[in-house]
């Protein structure tokens, strides 16, 4: 697993990091309400990215060489049209100290990835609204290999209600206590 | 030291692994496991943590040559545009899986009796059914009854559905409107709690192990069990070879421990489950003076005829907030409407569809699947009229066998145990090409049909290998297959190869039902002959 590795921050000049909030400023501009990254882009928010992976910081920095000049468009090209495993890292860090930061996330909705109690005794909107029964009144949609066509089943429930009442049949008709393997 | 062999040596703690090493602990064997990786934590596993996006590029990747973790090997995949997906630790692949859980169909097993090209398999479908059963209980799947694209079941599956959301009922409707076929997806993911385990809570970052424990991995839902009836599973353990005596037979396994201490365990039965590429590695890294060109590969066929599922992914827009980046990740709702052969379309065979939740904001604003990227003033209504409002289908096609397609050993690269890496060599072939074109043109119709207002296609996802099966093919005769039609080697009669590596077709769907279905009946079958193995002496 990738290790933190102390303040991975301290490995940037100020140089590279002004290179960076400018590549940032670039990438993600402020519009309307949103702010830009080079705003965003706070020393503790770089940390962070950083430090979630420390793989980073080796591209970070040959994306960020003064070698390749101040025109941050320029910059971009050079490194789309010849190393683009290096500008993806470049890519990858500005976005992802963008879209971890909490007002960003307010601003554009998103909550984070929520933990939701499931409703499993709820009936599902697709059975209220007969989209299942749709599906089983066209009849079974395997093909039978003894006949090499599409399977015939007598029988074969037309609706959810048909299918429901026949599987609770089966249920009970079935030898009580089975316990698996 | 002398060691008492094991009564069985399994190798892999994954799926396969973990259905024989159960079965076959219960049944009072002397069950000894190597694995290669570890135990999981999942307190660390990052999907309820603010860096889960950036921990899934690497940490949690799905290709082991990203992660590039101790206990991966490397795959040499230059010959390849598909690279394999897998994750080495107890509970193997299951840790990362999505989760969906179909079977698959009885035509699968028929392909040459069907579609004149390929193989049959030795067995079919209906043998399958009571092992299907049992591996629903057993990793626990919640699912709709019913699916009118299977036989009639005798049984339900022992949960109910997990919800489909917004984004399934969306896409729902389209296929009402075109008449196609859909159902809620079976999934190894608890709707409610069940066996020990919570239920999801829709987080959808299956992928980078499941924080609740809801999603199915067999070292929780097997491994528990195997050792409480006395099994010894020993991780950290790569191994380098399987041994064999002068008749040939398999005497049990030189492994190889962290600190780079050679092992050997002697075992009864050996059984591998390594997956699709570990294993074929493995018998070709045991060549012996009885079996010099690998082992159990009399036939020539170990490492041969690769199938990885070609996938590609429609993607839909719609107006609508969808939240579609919450859900499961083992899939919504699925189509099998154009599953079956039918030669007017210029292929045979066919393919699933698995529409699926589209992530964060991060996979939002990085650069599409499909190559698309928006920077500038314009990046921020981009993020805002995609993230929540898409909905993914993706799509598996049947890949037929192709001795051409297959695993070597590499000359160049080894693990980190100085063992050969495997490299994978495999082509994506005209008919499956035509066969995911024509789906992509029906999918987008189904998009369009939801009411999606813009439609991106990746014809061909190279990290889409999560499949891997058919190298170690079963069979009825030995001079085209590697095991029989119970998973036994045909030249080694106390060797047993369980994984995915015995498919003879790949089937279009998901195979992890199938798999460890087919791996319950070798179990089974171990145990009812079990007076009559051949062992060495």
């Amino acid at each position: 697993m990738s290790a933190a590795i102390g303040d991975p921050l301290a490995s940037l000049d100020t140089t590279e990091v002004a290179t960076l909030r400018a590549v940032a400023d670039r990438l993600i501009p402020a519009a309307g309400d949103m702010p830009s990254a080079a705003d965003v882009l706070s020393d503790a928010r770089l940390r962070f990215v950083l430090n979630a992976r420390p793989d980073l910081l080796g591209p970070l920095r040959a994306a960020l060489r003064p070698e390749l000049g101040d025109d941050v468009a320029a910059r971009l090209e050079t490194l789309g049209r010849h190393e683009p495993a290096t500008l993806y890292p470049l890519q990858l860090v500005i976005v992802g100290g963008y879209y971890t930061d909490t007002q960003v996330r307010d601003l554009i909705g998103y909550p984070g990835q929520m933990a939701l109690e499931l409703r499993s005794w709820e009936y599902p909107a697709y059975l209220e609204e007969g989209l299942i029964d749709a599906v089983l009144a066209r009849g079974p949609v395997w093909r039978d290999p003894s006949t090499g066509t599409r399977a015939v089943v007598a029988d074969a429930p037309q609706t959810y209600a048909e299918r429901y009442a026949a599987g609770e049949a089966a249920s009970s008709a079935a030898p009580s206590g089975e316990g698996g393997q | 030291m002398t060691q008492e062999p094991a009564d069985a040596l399994i190798i892999g703690a994954g799926a396969s692994g973990g259905v024989v090493g159960k079965r076959l602990s219960e049944a009072g064997f002397r069950v000894v496991y190597l694995e290669q990786g570890e135990w999981m934590d999942r307190a660390d596993y990052p999907g309820n943590k603010l860096d889960w996006e950036l921990k899934a590029r690497k940490d949690w990747a799905t290709s082991p040559n990203i992660r590039g973790l101790s206990q991966d090997y490397p795959i040499v995949e230059d010959d390849t545009p598909v690279s394999p997906l897998m994750y080495n630790a107890v509970g193997g692949s299951t840790i990362i899986f999505a989760g969906a859980w179909p079977r698959a169909l009885p035509s699968d097993f028929r392909v040459r009796s069907l579609d004149g090209i390929a193989d049959d398999w030795p067995i079919d479908y209906f043998e399958l059914m009571p092992y299907f059963y049992r591996t629903d209980r057993d990793f626990g799947v919640s699912g709709l009854p019913g699916d009118p694209a299977y036989p009639p079941d005798t049984e339900d599956a022992p949960m109910p559905p997990l919800p489909i959301g917004s984004a399934g009922m969306k896409v729902a409707r389209g296929m009402t409107k075109l008449g196609w076929h859909w159902w809620p997806e079976f999934n190894s993911i608890n709707s409610v709690a069940y066996d020990g385990r919570r239920a999801c809570v829709q987080r959808s970052t299956c992928q980078s192990g499941c924080n609740e424990g809801a999603k199915a991995s067999t070292d929780l839902t097997h491994w528990p069990k195997a050792i409480a009836r006395g099994a010894t599973l020993i991780t950290g353990a790569r191994v380098r070879k399987i041994e064999t005596d002068a008749k040939g037979l398999a005497t049990g396994a030189t492994w190889i421990d962290r600190e780079g201490h050679e092992h050997f365990q002697p075992a009864r039965v050996v059984v591998v489950a390594a997956n699709a590429i570990g294993t074929p590695r493995l018998l070709l890294l045991s060549a012996s003076p009885t079996h010099p060109d690998g082992l159990a590969n009399s036939s020539g066929l170990v490492g041969k005829r690769l199938m990885m599922h070609p996938f590609a992914n429609v993607a839909g827009l719609f107006e609508d907030p969808l939240m579609s980046w919450q859900g499961q990740f083992g899939d919504l709702i699925e189509s099998l409407e154009f599953y079956e052969t039918d030669e007017k379309r210029g292929f045979v065979r066919g393919a699933r569809w698995g529409l699926a939740p589209t992530g964060g904001p991060i996979n939002t604003a990085l650069p599409s699947r499909a190559g698309e990227q928006i920077w500038g003033p314009d990046h921020h209504e981009h993020v805002k009229t995609h993230l929540g409002h898409g909905a993914n289908w993706g799509l598996f096609a049947e890949d037929l066998p192709d001795e051409a397609n297959h695993i070597t050993l590499s000359s160049t690269v080894t693990d980190s145990d100085g063992i050969p890496a495997p490299e994978v060599h495999y082509t994506m072939a005209d008919n499956a090409r035509r066969m995911l074109d024509f789906h992509i043109e029906r999918a987008k119709e189904s998009m369009e049909a939801a009411g999606a207002y813009k439609i991106d296609v990746d014809r061909l996802m190279r990290y889409s290998g999560w499949h891997l099966l058919g190298t170690a093919r079963m069979g009825d005769d030995p001079q085209s297959s590697v095991v029989d039609r119970w998973n036994r080697a045909h030249d080694v009669p106390n060797l047993y190869v369980v994984d995915g590596s015995c498919f003879v077709t790949s089937t279009g769907v998901n195979p992890t039902s199938t798999i460890v279905s087919i791996a319950l009946r070798a179990a089974d079958h171990m145990i009812e002959t079990r007076f009559e193995q051949q062992v060495p002496a």
